[in-house]
């Protein structure tokens, strides 16, 4: 769908995007993740032909994107607007015409989709009567209307209320099921771990992370067995360390330690085990040290991989170290 | 430059429509004018009241004549005002008639004391050496600026008495006022001579003042809407998710299109307005604006709307509120005018050096080429002509290239005005 190679973009000197590389699968949802100033919006600009990459190549379906299809993509910016002196379908209809549907059309699909957000009733009201949580729903609308097949929402989750996530998430996956292909740009990252696929981090411009979300977190789960047992012997093979949590026992294993080998260990010396699971790393924590580790804050390894491995790994579906 | 002409087109449309329902749009249509209809009634018809007015007032004349030149003066001062200001309609111009009475003193302290009980309006003492010297004085109990009236009369009435006597009734009328059936015949597009009308003189100086000024208003109209548009966009951050479904080359071409129609749209309807309210008055006078004018003022207009409008648009770009590009837009709105500061120089020589300096600078070309083209005695050779729409052409056309840059790179700045090497490198930019 999506296919970005080796993306370069700087300025004065400095680069902002530094030959980032990744692909966005047809009717997937995929998260663009980042620090605040990693390159995110230059990224997102340049995939939207707002800015030109200074090199590498960003093509829509083998077409470099702009030109004959900036109507397939919408976008949705961090920081968004609406006319406010004119009344709602017509804001909204507007966006339709300029991706290429008819006035009537347009006026048409713009009722149906405020209908859908439950904002009917108020499509002749001017955008300025809306409350702000309202105008957020319709900016929404003005990403999906004109039916684009690739939609870019830049943390389109902020400031909307409970029952509003709610019907955005539902909305996503409607479109999903549609076949339209969604690149999220945000910082809630419970979000993305209930609503994405595959992410890619980056942070100074650089790639981080790449790949599908589920073999993102199990590569950044911690190596370690948390269980409830009647109790432990001195010593047992392949675990370094044991810590009580919560009345629960966190076994911290050597890097060689493979969990199904400790479990059976702990069932040969007669250990009665009532409950075990393996540890697993919120997306946030991994974002967090990640984020270090670009950083150099982090103790532990240092260094962004390569951005080749990254590629590699990712394309694969696993995750980028 | 890939354009889409549809899109420009859908965007030139909303733009238009957006701006023509405003009330303030109809507000600059119909209030504009009626205000300053409204304005220039309230100056000029107190003025010719207050004159008529002063004249009503002025019931007796004093007279202490020590000269004794004076001796058989004539008792009464008779004339006539004109109190309306149908002076551009077909109506005949009303005219108030006035008499003042003559009243002799022997001595100026009687005199004084019959202006301070006002017995007398003015007070005209006449020394005895006047013939030799001319010098006489006047008194009044106050003045104004109109006291020139007052004035005028007297004078004739010392004309009038000094020459009774002397001379034939004919001549004193004559010697009064000798100009008065004087006709001016000037050369017509025919090429033979015809009287001058006193009306067509005035519409000498007003047609060009009025092309002109339709000139510089449609032009700063259509310059300032586009500014106030890209200002309110970017400052609203509506243009970054449009900017993804169209480029900044199609946004800024509909918005040159949309806006510009909407400041035509205004003039056209000055036009209309003027030449329903003033029409018959203009054909009575024969004044005729040649198609060729026309046309060229409509390519000036073409132009320079252009040329302002790019350098509009790179401000509302470059700048974070309306506010701020208010402040850059001053010094252009200005430039665009200064020709009608030289206004007078420019219709009395059309063909001189400062005219043709300030109808071939690109700013000023559009404002100062139509105020010498519709002079009444222009001769513009067409080489000029060519030059002036030449570098107006070609300056337009990168003033346009610059600010369709600028408005690229600054739509998507926030909250930084950019420094002067910036706003260069953006325009050199690619």
């Amino acid at each position: 769908m999506l296919e970005v190679r080796e993306v370069v973009k700087s300025y004065d000197g400095r680069a902002v995007v530094n030959r980032v590389s990744f692909e966005v699968r047809p009717g997937e949802i995929f998260a663009l993740l980042g620090p605040n100033g990693a390159g995110k919006t230059t990224l997102i600009r340049m995939i939207t032909d707002i800015l030109k990459p200074d090199s590498g190549q960003i093509t829509l379906e083998g077409r470099p994107v702009g030109g004959g299809h900036k109507h397939e993509i919408s976008y949705l910016p961090e920081e968004r607007g609406l006319y406010r002196r004119v009344p709602v379908v017509e804001a909204l209809a507007y966006y339709g015409r300029l991706r290429g549907i008819a006035a009537r059309t347009a006026r048409d699909e713009a009722m149906a989709l405020l209908e859908r957000v439950g904002l009917k009733d108020w499509a002749t009201k001017q955008v300025q009567a809306l409350s702000k949580g309202m105008q957020q729903k319709v900016q929404l609308c003005t990403a999906l209307i004109g039916s684009p097949r690739l939609m870019i929402l830049d943390e389109p989750f902020t400031g909307l209320d409970p029952l509003n996530v709610q019907l955005l998430e539902e909305v996503l996956r409607e479109r999903r099921a549609a076949g339209v292909t969604v690149l999220l740009s945000t910082h809630q990252m419970n979000k993305v771990e209930e609503q994405c696929d595959r992410a890619l981090m980056i942070n100074r411009g650089h790639m981080v992370l790449y790949g599908a979300v589920r073999d993102l977190k199990r590569q950044y789960a911690d190596h370690a067995l948390t269980l409830r047992a009647s109790r432990l012997p001195a010593q047992v093979p392949g675990v370094r360390e044991v810590e009580a949590v919560n009345g629960e026992l966190k076994l911290t294993l050597e890097p060689d330690a493979r969990p199904r080998d400790v479990l059976k260990a702990l069932v040969d010396q007669d250990v009665e085990i009532e409950s075990f699971s393996h540890s697993a790393m919120p997306l946030e924590d991994i974002f967090i040290k990640v984020v270090r580790e670009g950083l150099g804050l982090d103790h532990g390894q240092s260094g962004p991989p390569t951005a080749d491995a990254l590629v590699e790994a990712g394309a694969a579906g696993g995750r980028g170290r | 430059m890939s354009l889409s002409w549809s899109k420009a087109f859908t965007i030139a449309q909303r733009e238009y429509l957006t701006t023509v329902r405003r009330k303030a749009f109809l507000f600059t249509v119909f209030g504009t004018p009626a205000l300053y209809a409204i304005l220039m009634t309230l100056m000029i018809k107190p003025q010719v009241s207050e004159r008529a007015h002063q004249m009503r007032n002025f019931r007796v004349l004093g007279v202490v004549d020590s000269s004794g030149a004076f001796a058989a003066a004539e008792p009464e001062i008779r004339g006539a005002i004109a109190t309306d200001l149908s002076m551009l309609s077909r109506a005949a111009v009303k005219a108030e008639s006035y008499r003042v009475e003559v009243r002799s003193f022997p001595e100026q302290t009687e005199a004084e004391r019959a202006l301070r009980a006002k017995e007398i309006t003015q007070l005209l003492v006449i020394p005895a050496d006047y013939l030799e010297t001319g010098q006489l004085r006047r008194y009044a109990l106050s003045t104004n600026i109109f006291s020139s009236v007052d004035e005028r009369t007297v004078s004739g009435w010392l004309v009038r008495s000094l020459l009774k006597s002397r001379v034939d009734s004919l001549r004193i009328e004559r010697v009064a006022r000798p100009a008065r059936g004087m006709t001016l015949y000037t050369l017509n597009p025919q090429g033979g001579f015809e009287p001058h009308d006193e009306r067509r003189e005035l519409f000498d100086f007003l047609l060009p003042f009025a092309l002109g000024m339709l000139m510089g208003l449609s032009i700063v109209i259509g310059g300032q809407y586009l500014m106030q548009g890209v200002s309110e966009e970017k400052e609203s951050r509506i243009l970054e998710s449009m900017l993804c479904t169209v480029n900044a080359e199609e946004l800024l071409a509909g918005k040159l299109f949309g806006l510009g129609a909407a400041g035509l749209t205004i003039v056209l309807a000055w036009i209309v307005m003027g030449a329903a309210l003033a029409g018959p008055a203009l054909a009575m006078a024969q004044v005729q604006v040649s198609p060729a004018l026309l046309a060229l003022a409509v390519v000036y207009f073409l132009l320079g709307y252009l040329f302002y409008g790019g350098i509009m648009t790179g401000i509302g770009a470059i700048t974070n509120n309306m506010r701020e590009a208010q402040q850059f837009s001053f010094l252009f709105t200005f430039m665009n005018f200064i020709p009608f500061y030289m206004m007078t120089s420019i219709l009395g020589r059309p063909d001189s050096g400062l005219a043709l300096g300030l109808s071939l600078f690109p700013p000023m070309a559009p404002v100062a080429m139509v105020l010498r083209l519709s002079a009444p005695s222009a001769t513009v050779p067409p080489w000029q002509i060519a030059l002036s729409l030449a570098l107006l052409a070609g300056t337009a056309w990168l003033v346009l290239i610059g600010s369709a840059r600028l408005f690229r790179t600054g739509l998507l700045m926030y909250g930084k005005s950019p420094t002067l090497p910036e706003i260069l490198r953006w325009v050199r930019e690619r």
